[in-house]
């Protein structure tokens, strides 16, 4: 809501017939300039429990809710005890700003059990940061924990009137206050009392003058018996011996009416801030009035953002504006002299003069010449989370001793991001370990941002540290599945199944029984999770009949349910090298859905009438049980389909598949579909000590493409059907086609160094140029253009069929219309839906709620999309350090191709291992001034490190010595490359 | 603030089957109308006065036209929020006008009236929702006082859905937030005479709004049928004492 409402007085109470009292909020609400007096009611009532379990009371006053539940009393009838100040028995009660700033510590399974949340806290936390509301409130259904949320402001008792001329943070204290003064009372006779944390001074004084037991956070903290664990937890603004020297000073922010003011008047603009990752001084931010995105370059103008930070930015003059940088930067390079480049104070242009300056920008950026840039005015949403990252060893006094805490560096593993102060006692003792912290604040008089430490995951390198570490990263849900979630499983456990009853209900009368057709599932070998099977049969008229049958993972995964909302959550399932993190719980991935061979599973099937041609004659869909006859690896199926002894039906229905896959396959690349590439390895771990062994890189059989054209049919044949039923919410899959401006450079280099180009009209077009670039001197040329390509590709979404026009919905990269996932339910979210969607178009049952709601939907894509986007990266992050560890012990030579360039430093790929890095120029040269970088012809010229001059250029074949190297400052180890 | 917080109590602090404070009088204005009332449902709050049956200035002309029921609803700019928006609203109120008409017409015995005008004009104090119910409860009252025959009354009051949570009697957030429907019953029957819904809501659910919905009617008609007897008392005792 962009009205700003304040509550300025109460009015007198009026009492009702049914018990209630009605009095009435009086609030100005302040929009466009203009204020307004709103009148709202409030209710007073008094069945408002204190949900303690040793209240003898309360469960005589309370109501049922529409479900006919009544609350459940969670406050432990024998809660911590403290002895020392005199505080015994105890409840907590927060107040707003320990819940804001400390929420790391509050979640923390170390201490903070049975807490009060004051309705009025929560309520300003609500407003100030919806993120922590959210956490405040999982809390709160986190049965160990025990939080209730206490509505003060409905309860007659401890509603208060706001007084004349009160202040809101006032008037918000006083309920706050109220709240502990009530309970203190009410728990009088059951020996408990109620501690009430704040750390505003104001507050606790007049706290501790109305008897009401108060500490701060970091006095309560002493308190407990593990108070040297929590100590460090505790965030950085409350120690309030934090002294910091006065380093820089950012320019401040502007004020948020100046800010509104400017986004709307078309002076400043609004958009998410991506750091590059190759000079951290760099951003850009996409801004919708400007063709391209605008820089931000320097300290002073990124001005405190976090990469992934809403910021808001305002161009800068003419004169500031830039190139691009074709220089990397990184923390270690960086000294006190980028500071030096002071912008000028404030730079004072009038709002018209701004809207020229826009226009010149959009001018600017058509040409190729100088970049318009922009600084950062105002911060509107951080993206701030847990960093995990370790000490800086530089930054910790070694001979300092004693237990006072002491300022630190950390540096994250993320490179974008800036190094964090924190302050610990233990700095020692976590040096060289993975540590996870918490970002506190980022005062514009400090040049770094403060934070406060959370916990270790261990020592850097050690496998477990490293993947908690990724996946923490990358923002993984990994702990284990909770107790309401497993409580939605089939009580039958492993024990569960297909009932032998086929009229046993409404439901299974439904079903097809297809366990006579002869069904197989093909997939990696040692794949456990086989979310699909297929079958093959000759019909009598000479077509088809081909089945696709997906494990029924909406037979037990019911909307609404905690292993629903855990599944949506997760949004899909995670695999790292030696470690897979699951949507659903084992029992159904691995085994109740899982389509094992040799027994009767439930599934949802796909049935097609294809004709010689394998063009659909008809399509049917239909939930059934099928039984798998086997479940053959890639490498097993084509084996048997290739020896020409195997006779059976259940070969010969392979052949059939494989047969009509290839004619799909040829359909499909006809009609335009990409063959792109991505440098993919896998690593082998040895079985017996989980040691990575060796990298390859993944090998494609015709079995991998019989599965994957079918997969490909039944998701466009399920994606036209939902729809048809559903023309607003269908779950859908597109993937839209990339801008020219992303083929720019790319072109741009293929035309001076090999005199070739990429077409962009079409996919089509795009497909068949690829196809030409070979250069029949180096056969991997075209594969190495293939992977640049992939790199200018628009990534694929998940989106609601409502928020697209249709010709929008297009897959670009496989050609066809309309897209959707619907095959691998067990390990993705958007699959469960499109399931719940299909049966509901077909009659099966009724579709929930929430996926007929547009904006329910819209807010499960954008959840999916991001769960996604995270899983691939981790998944990447995983293969890169295992990969690393491999190269640790075999050091090589190797082929590599030079694949970017800039002044000062070249990016190598090496394809053996799929992995690239950047050789600095310092590595490449002893004599770093005689080198010259020639930005027209994408060429390098230095003197090696043997005295030679050499060029070289991109797309350059070389030879390259892989090490692996422990970077001394992130602990990462990664690919170090030498030119040889 | 949350509209329904999972300790089930709602934005002004209701449970989800409550209503709003109700209170309602008639015979407000009898010197300047046939029929009268007051209703405040919340802070929405109304006045409505009824004139007729007259003779219908037309009835020459047209001697069988039988839509002889007229009402108006006039806003004064303090009421609406965004003062300016009066224009827009205009057409709101034509069509709110519409739904009144067509559900009044099934009521009165229209056959009684023939070739006579029953006008009803609608003067809004203060809106927080649920509007139109609170014009068709003055409505009923208003017709009552002017003693037009009615064949029984029609309470009306809004349901909203929140997830699976029926909402009863929306306020002005509520509304803006949530899909809702508005349900006008026949005296204590479950026979519904208005039926509103211009959002989207799911087949499943409006069974257990309308159950809601429909107690929520009968406990309004309840307080509506307490003040007629009330004001038929009073003015019993007048003439007695006579
Ligand atoms: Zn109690």
């Amino acid at each position: 809501m962009s009205a700003i409402e304040t509550a300025v007085s109460g009015n007198p109470k009026k009492r009702l017939s049914s018990g209630l009292t009605v009095t009435q909020k009086v609030f100005v609400r302040s929009r466009n300039g203009g204020a307004t007096k709103v009148v709202r009611e409030h209710y007073l009532r008094n069945d408002i429990p204190c949900l303690s379990k040793s209240c003898k009371r309360c469960p005589n006053i309370v109501k049922a809710n529409a479900q006919g539940e009544f609350p459940n009393f969670v406050l432990e009838t024998d809660p911590l005890f403290l002895k020392n100040g005199k505080i015994g028995k105890h409840y907590l009660i927060l107040d707003t700003n320990i819940i804001l700033s400390a929420i790391d510590l509050i979640e923390s399974n170390l201490s903070f059990y049975d807490v009060i949340i004051p309705q009025t806290a929560l309520e300003e936390v609500r407003n100030k940061s919806f993120p922590i509301y959210l956490r405040v409130r999982a809390l709160c259904k986190n049965e160990e924990k025990r939080f209730i949320v206490f509505h003060n402001e409905f309860k007659e008792e401890t509603f208060l009137n706001r007084n004349k001329d009160e202040s809101i943070n006032d008037y918000n204290d006083r309920l706050i206050r109220e709240v502990a003064k009530f309970y203190a009372k009410h728990l009088s006779d059951v020996g408990i009392n109620v501690v009430l944390l704040t750390n505003d001074r104001n507050n606790l004084s007049k706290a501790l003058n109305e008897n009401i037991i108060t500490k701060t956070l970091s006095d309560y903290v002493e308190l407990l018996p593990n108070a040297d664990e929590l100590r460090d937890l505790v965030p950085s603004e409350f120690s309030n011996d934090f002294s910091r020297p006065n380093e820089v000073s950012y320019p401040e922010y502007f004020s948020t009416s100046r800010i509104n003011g400017g986004i709307k008047n078309g002076t400043l603009y609004q958009g998410s801030i991506t750091i590059s990752s190759y000079n951290f001084l760099e951003g850009s931010v996409s801004v919708p009035s400007l063709p391209k995105p605008l820089l931000v370059i320097g300290r002073e103008n990124l001005n405190r953002a976090f990469n992934g930070d809403l910021c808001v930015v305002e161009l800068l003059p003419r004169d500031k504006w830039r190139k691009p940088s074709s220089t990397i930067v990184d923390d270690e390079v960086i000294n006190k002299n980028d500071v030096a480049d002071n912008e000028d104070n404030e730079i004072i242009i009038s709002d018209q003069e701004r809207r020229l300056l826009t226009q010149e920008a959009i001018e600017a950026q058509n040409s190729k010449e100088i970049q318009p840039t922009g600084r950062v005015v105002g911060i509107i949403k951080r993206s701030w989370r847990l960093y995990v990252g370790q000490i800086a060893p530089n930054s910790i006094n070694q001979s300092h001793t004693g237990n006072a805490p002491k300022s630190c560096f950390v540096i994250l593993m993320d490179r974008t991001l800036p190094k964090i102060r924190i302050r610990t006692r233990r700095a020692k003792e976590l040096q060289g370990k993975r540590i996870v912290i918490g970002v506190d604040s980022w005062p514009s008089t400090s040049k770094y941002p403060e934070g406060h430490f959370v916990r270790t995951l261990g020592e850097i390198e050690s496998a477990e540290a490293e993947t908690e570490a990724l996946l923490l990263e990358h923002d993984v849900e990994y702990s284990p599945f909770s107790k309401n979630v497993l409580d939605c499983l089939p009580k039958e456990g492993h024990d569960w199944k297909v009932p032998v009853d086929l009229q046993a209900d409404e439901f299974i009368k439904k079903r097809k029984d297809l366990r006579d057709k002869l069904v197989c599932s093909i997939d990696p070998p040692g794949c456990v999770d086989i979310d699909d099977a297929l079958h093959a049969v000759k019909l009598p008229n000479g077509n088809y009949e081909v089945g696709v049958h997906i494990a029924d993972v909406t037979n037990f995964v019911k909307s609404g349910t905690a292993l629903d909302h855990e599944g949506a959550n997760r949004g899909t399932s995670v695999y790292l090298v030696d470690k897979r993190i699951d949507m659903l719980p084992m029992l159904l991935g691995t085994d109740l859905c899982s389509l094992k061979p040799y027994v009767d599973r439930f599934a949802f099937s796909v049935l097609w009438e294809l004709d010689e041609n394998a063009d659909i004659v008809n399509v049917n869909f239909t939930k059934s049980i099928i039984k798998s006859r086997e479940a053959f690896s890639y490498e097993q199926a084509q084996l048997r389909i290739d020896n020409p002894s195997q006779k059976d039906d259940l070969t010969e229905g392979m052949r059939v598949l494989l047969k009509l896959s290839k004619i799909l396959k040829q359909k499909r690349l006809d009609a335009g579909a990409l063959n792109l590439a991505s440098p993919e390895v896998k690593v082998y771990m040895d079985s017996e000590t989980a040691d990575p062994g060796e990298v390859e890189i993944k090998k494609l059989l015709d079995t991998n493409s019989l599965v994957e054209e079918f997969m490909l049919l039944a998701n466009i044949s399920v994606a036209r059907k939902i729809y048809d039923a559903f023309p607003q919410t269908a779950m859908l899959r597109r993937h839209a086609p990339p801008p020219a401006t992303n083929f720019e450079t790319l072109n741009n280099m293929l035309t001076i160094r090999k005199k070739m180009y990429v077409s962009l009209e079409s996919s089509k077009a795009l497909a068949d140029s690829l196809d030409r670039c070979v250069d029949p001197e180096d056969p991997y040329f075209n594969t190495l253009l293939r992977i640049m390509v992939t790199r200018c590709m628009m990534a694929a979404e998940y989106f609601s069929s409502g928020s697209y026009s249709y010709p929008e919905f297009r897959h670009y990269g496989l050609a066809v219309d309309i897209y959707t996932h619907f095959t691998s339910p067990i390990r993705r979210y958007c699959d469960v839906v499109a399931h719940r969607q299909l049966a509901a178009a077909i009659g099966y049952e009724t579709l929930d709620p929430s996926h007929r709601d547009k904006n329910k939907m819209e807010l499960i894509v954008r959840n999916i999309n991001k769960r996604h986007r995270n899983a691939q990266f981790a998944g990447r992050a995983s293969i890169e350090y295992y990969v690393g560890q491999v190269m640790r012990n075999n050091e090589s030579k190797q082929e590599g191709y030079i694949i970017k360039i800039f002044s000062n430093g070249i990016v190598v790929l090496v394809p053996k291992f799929g992995v690239e890095s950047l050789i600095k120029l310092d590595q490449l040269s002893n004599d770093a001034n005689t080198s010259e970088f020639d930005e027209n012809n994408y060429s390098l010229k230095f003197k090696d490190t043997n005295g030679k001059m050499r060029t070289v250029h991109i797309f350059d074949k070389c030879e390259v010595e892989v090490k692996s190297k422990l970077d001394e400052a992130t602990g990462k180890r990664r690919a170090q490359l030498i030119l040889v | 603030m949350e509209v329904y917080s999972p300790e089930g109590l709602r934005a002004d602090g209701r449970r989800w089957n409550e209503v709003r404070n109700f209170k309602c009088h008639i015979n407000t204005h009898q010197n300047s109308s046939d029929g009268s009332s007051y209703v405040e449902m919340g802070n929405t709050k109304v006045v409505c006065l009824v004139s007729g049956p007259m003779e219908s200035p037309s009835s020459g002309r047209k001697p069988n036209s039988s839509s002889n029921l007229t009402v108006s609803i006039s806003m004064p700019s303090f009421v609406s929020n965004s003062r300016k928006k009066f224009k827009k609203n205009d057409k709101r109120i034509q069509e709110l006008c519409i739904f009144l008409v067509k559900t009044f017409e099934q009521i009165v015995i229209m056959k009684n009236y023939p070739r006579t005008i029953i006008s009803i004009s609608i003067v809004v104090l203060s809106q927080d929702g649920g509007l139109l119910p609170s014009c068709v409860n003055a409505i009923t009252l208003a017709l009552i006082d002017a003693g037009i025959s009615m064949y029984d009354y029609v309470s009306s009051i809004n349901v909203g859905l929140y997830d699976t949570t029926p909402l009863l009697d929306l306020n002005h957030l509520e509304e803006n937030d949530l899909s809702f429907l508005t349900l006008g019953v026949v005296g204590k029957s479950e026979k519904i005479s208005l039926l509103l819904l211009e959002d989207k809501l799911s087949l499943d659910n409006l069974e257990k709004l309308l159950a809601i919905g429909i107690v929520g009617c009968h406990r309004i008609r309840d307080i509506m049928d307490q003040e007629i007897r009330r004001h038929g008392n009073l003015r019993l005792s007048k003439i007695t004492n006579k």
